[in-house]
């Protein structure tokens, strides 16, 4: 305890530019969740969509590919992908990464860590869209069938506000894990905060005193608890104001994100 | 596809101790897990505001934060400020405390799955708390988490495979990152590699539909 909170070991975090160092990795952390969760969410309503429908042959093929990427470590996925992409994608992301990107996410390793997380985190997304719209009575279907409405609308109207309702609370559990998987990114070597932290704690590191490894990953740590727990309070604010909204209480759908926390009562 | 089976041949000692490395972290971290978490979530349905207080923190903490930074933590961290701690323990520990956290949560959800009335009842009928708990609520909650922890199992063997990569420990992915760049067969490696944790995510499903043919409770 006392090697802990001895003030000498917290030194390196107001000595010269090492907290905001150590920060810089963090936003690269953030950045590659932002993106990745907005496109695992659409890529994954696209492929739960796709299961739903009507032609046997897409269903039985989506999800044929939803369950080989969801049963992958994602380590493993992020380095095969990394070690097999073809150079030439590699240098096109190179070249066209849009410009306001920072320059670590210009590199064309951060393509290779997208792709990977993308495939993992939209296949169990469609997973938990899936029964989200699946949970929904058949009768919203027929009703919306009955009144004449076409299947956009039905999805648009009916089916998706409900059924989004419901996937909340494992969809948020979900980005969650997201945003604490890309520090898995620092294994192919893109510079985030893992890496940032070995530098800073690192043998040859002369921007000042060497800083302890515990400390320092205990601060990187506290980070991730910040925003994570900043995430899910969110979410439970949008449940409530949905709550209320509407006037009524949603059963949630839960067991099929990939760190489960509540069993259907 | 001759170069896949040429490569598990020539190279079947080294995926095999990798497999076995994995499934002793894997074991030896749902152990941990299974104590640690039935501990915490007995803090979380305990009488007492501090103690449930105590048991939020922990699973709030551990949940929150990536197992790489767990890792870095209970290995280089402790090994820096003086502690002698080994591959094997903190590799262990790391995973398994992990997952404590999502096991508690799951345990809880299970008791509070649980409806109230049969506690009342147990309660009147003379049945102390500790006593409820052990007999009327416990058996029942253990039957309805057993799919989620299947879950939370499965998801602790993918994660697993950080755990090599953090720490000097050869399991199934460090192995096949070894093979992969002896030679260049990164496709043939990673495939074996991938294969190794299937035949555990497999068994594990297997395992726990056995379990809910048997215990479940249809809700």
């Amino acid at each position: 305890m006392g090697y802990l909170f001895d003030p000498d070991n917290w030194e390196w975090l107001t000595t010269g530019n090492n907290a905001r160092f150590v920060f810089e990795g963090f936003l690269v952390n953030i950045q590659i969740a932002l993106i990745a969760m907005v496109l695992s969410l659409i890529a994954g309503l696209v492929l739960a969509l796709a299961r739903l429908g009507r032609n046997r042959l897409i269903t039985g093929a989506v999800g044929v590919w939803i369950d080989i990427w969801r049963n992958v470590p994602l380590l493993l996925l992020i380095l095969y992908v990394f070690l097999a992409m073809p150079q030439s994608w590699k240098r096109t992301w190179e070249d066209l990464a849009p410009g306001f990107l920072s320059d670590v996410l210009q590199d064309g390793s951060v393509f290779a860590a997208l792709i990977a997380l993308v495939l993992y985190n939209s296949a169990v997304l469609a997973e938990i869209m899936r029964a989200g719209i699946l949970s929904l009575d058949r009768g919203q279907n027929e009703a919306a069938v009955a009144l004449g409405l076409t299947y956009w609308q039905r999805m648009r109207l009916v089916i998706l506000p409900q059924g989004l309702r419901r996937m909340l609370p494992a969809t948020v559990s979900q980005l969650i894990t997201l945003n604490k998987d890309t520090t898995l990114v620092s294994i192919i070597a893109i510079q985030e905060v893992m890496r940032h932290g070995r530098i800073l704690t690192g043998q040859n590191f002369f921007g000042g005193v060497q800083a302890p490894i515990l400390q320092v990953f205990l601060f990187i740590g506290f980070m991730f608890i910040v925003t994570n727990l900043a995430l899910s309070r969110l979410s439970r604010r949008l449940e409530i104001r949905e709550q209320q909204r509407t006037g009524t209480t949603v059963k949630p759908v839960t067991g099929l994100e990939d760190q489960v926390v509540t069993v259907r009562a | 596809m001759s170069s896949f089976v040429e490569l598990l041949t020539e190279n079947y000692g080294a995926l095999a101790s990798g497999f076995w490395v994995t499934c002793r972290l894997v074991v030896g971290s749902f152990i941990l897990a299974a104590v640690v978490g039935t501990l915490v979530a007995a803090l979380r349905i305990a009488p007492s505001k501090w103690l449930q207080r105590l048991g939020g923190i922990y699973v709030e903490t551990f949940r929150n934060v990536p197992l790489l930074v767990l890792l870095v933590i209970s290995y280089a961290g402790l090994r820096r400020s003086g502690v002698a701690i080994d591959t094997w323990t903190a590799g262990i520990g790391a995973l398994g405390l992990y997952t404590a956290a999502y096991f508690a949560e799951v345990l809880r959800s299970g008791v509070f799955a649980v409806s109230r009335g049969q506690i009342e009842a147990s309660l009147s009928l003379g049945f102390d708390y500790p006593q409820t708990l052990r007999r009327i609520v416990l058996p029942q909650a253990l039957r309805t988490v057993i799919s989620p922890v299947g879950s939370i199992t499965i998801a602790m063997i993918k994660n697993s495979a950080i755990v090599g990569a953090a720490l000097a420990l050869n399991d199934m992915l460090k192995e096949a990152r070894i093979l992969s760049s002896r030679t260049f067969d990164t496709e043939a490696a990673f495939f074996w590699a991938v294969v190794g944790y299937l035949i555990l995510t497999v068994a594990a499903t297997i395992a726990i539909r056995r379990l809910e043919q048997r215990y479940a409770i249809r809700r």
